[in-house]
């Protein structure tokens, strides 16, 4: 027995040195820019995202269950019919009205960048990060809607991030409140430049701004478009504070984002033609050099 | 000490759906309620279950794949939680004579001690990773409500897993002889 139990001892010595060498390793290679999933990843992401999508769905509808029908059991026998009728016609109001502000978000997500020549893909958000240390929003488009790693996401108030992880069907978006992405930005009014990064739940900072930057209360932060990741000229937010060192050669200033993270439905997939054009000409150095 | 890998399959599989759901629950139904600023940490307190209660060689195993499953709702990845996991679960197994379980009070305390280190540890890889000590202390302020829910959770939660991993304890878990 005493045997046995040394045996187990120094397997599990060995495993969880094993499992902790194994996972310094991985995570000393992970960067916290993109993230190619595997085929197996991508298929349970598949199948875990639909389930989150009907949990949202369920919850919207339960919601306008109790908002249009528990709430009047309490009504007199009379009034009941009359008041059921009164609460489906609200309800279907109700419903018209979601449909016509749906409508009219949809279209100003559509309208919004037609100048920009960018292929738009619309998307829900079904879901958000497991861990409240990451700003991260799921998406219920993915790869075989044309989405790709890396497309900047936008809606018609301003920019939300890029495609972080993608499977078939489904997509993660770090968004600029992600301490892990940065924007090249600049700032409108006096076109100087600087990196924004996600700060807290609803503020993102910019950094590396010359001090000598006559920036103020207000001004418009836009992206900048160098970085390969984000078109020029995305609304990032207004600068709400700034802090100046006496002796800094820089300073940092705090960002309001321009989109309510907390109200957001729905978002913009922007989708570079571009990138067709330069992965045919990849190919087409690939195939020259295969045959010299 | 269960020693063969079989006799914790099962265990295992069940485990993973109640990490799914509650993973599902917390990514979609709280942010839907209007939640969107606290994620409440399931991972922990299975990975804190396991270290406290099961007696066996592949627990750096089992945490791993909890923690896989739970890098398919994050971006976090595996990696981070699964290192937490193994040093909270040396950590106990040294304190494992000190640990009781005898009321619920003190499940709630003991939990909610070792979510602590579990905060410390996370938040020193995250430094290591990321440099930025103000994002570790906007992390502390969610930190605070996210680990008291867990710990308040921990005493029916861990009945529930006494039964899927087939753990027989003196004391119930609520307090009360069994």
């Amino acid at each position: 027995m005493k045997i046995l139990e040394e045996a187990g001892q120094r397997h599990k010595i060995f495993l969880n040195v094993a499992v902790l060498a194994i996972s310094l390793f991985s995570l000393s290679r992970r960067e916290f820019v993109f993230d190619e999933t595997t085929a197996f990843e991508n298929f349970m992401v598949d199948m875990f995202s639909p389930m989150q999508s009907s949990v949202t769905y369920m919850r919207q509808k339960t919601s306008n269950f109790f908002e249009f029908y528990v709430a009047n059991i309490d009504a007199s026998r009379e009034n009941a019919e009359l008041k059921k009728g009164i609460g489906e016609l609200k309800s279907q109001l109700f419903q018209y009205e979601q449909v016509a502000k749906e409508n009219k978000r949809l279209k100003e997500l559509l309208q919004f960048g037609s100048e920009t020549g960018f292929q738009k893909v619309l998307a829900q958000i079904i879901a958000w990060d497991a861990n409240s240390d990451f700003r991260v929003l799921r998406i219920n488009k993915g790869k075989e809607d044309g989405i790709e790693l890396q497309s900047s996401v936008v809606t018609s108030e301003g920019l939300v991030g890029y495609i972080f992880r993608l499977t078939d069907h489904y997509a993660d978006i770090i968004t600029i409140l992600d301490p892990n992405n940065r924007v090249d930005a600049l700032v409108e009014r006096t076109r100087s430049h600087g990196i924004v990064e996600g700060y807290s739940k609803s503020r993102a900072i910019m950094k590396y701004l010359a001090g000598t930057e006559p920036v103020i209360l207000g001004d418009l932060v836009l992206s900048s478009g160098l970085g390969n990741i984000y078109p020029k000229g995305l609304k990032i937010g207004k600068i709400t504070r700034v802090e100046r060192e006496s002796y800094g050669i820089t300073q940092t200033i705090q960002i309001k984002p321009s989109i309510d993270f907390s109200s957001l439905e729905e978002v913009v997939v922007l989708v570079s033609p571009k990138d067709e054009l330069r992965e045919k000409e990849w190919k087409a150095l690939d195939e020259a050099e295969g045959a010299e | 000490m269960r020693n063969e890998i079989k006799h914790h399959i099962g265990s295992l599989l069940l485990t993973i759906v109640i990490l799914v759901l509650f993973e599902i629950v917390t990514t979609a139904f709280f942010p839907a309620l209007g939640i969107k600023n606290y994620r409440i940490p399931f991972n922990i307190l299975i990975v804190l279950y396991l270290g406290f209660k099961v007696e066996s060689p592949f627990i750096a195993i089992f945490i791993f794949v909890l923690q896989y499953f739970h890098s398919f709702f994050s971006i976090e990845g595996w990696e981070m939680g699964t290192i937490a996991g193994i040093f909270i679960c040396v950590i106990i197994s040294y304190l494992k004579e000190l640990l009781h379980f005898s009321s619920a009070i003190i499940t709630i305390l003991v939990t909610q001690l070792f979510q602590v280190f579990w905060f410390l540890i996370m938040s020193a890889i995250l430094y290591l990773k990321l440099g930025d000590f103000g994002m570790i202390v906007d992390k502390f302020w969610r930190f605070l409500p996210e680990s008291i829910f867990i710990s308040f959770c921990a005493p029916v939660f861990f009945v529930l897993m006494d039964r899927i991993w087939g753990v027989a304890s003196k004391e119930g878990m609520l307090g009360e002889e069994v």
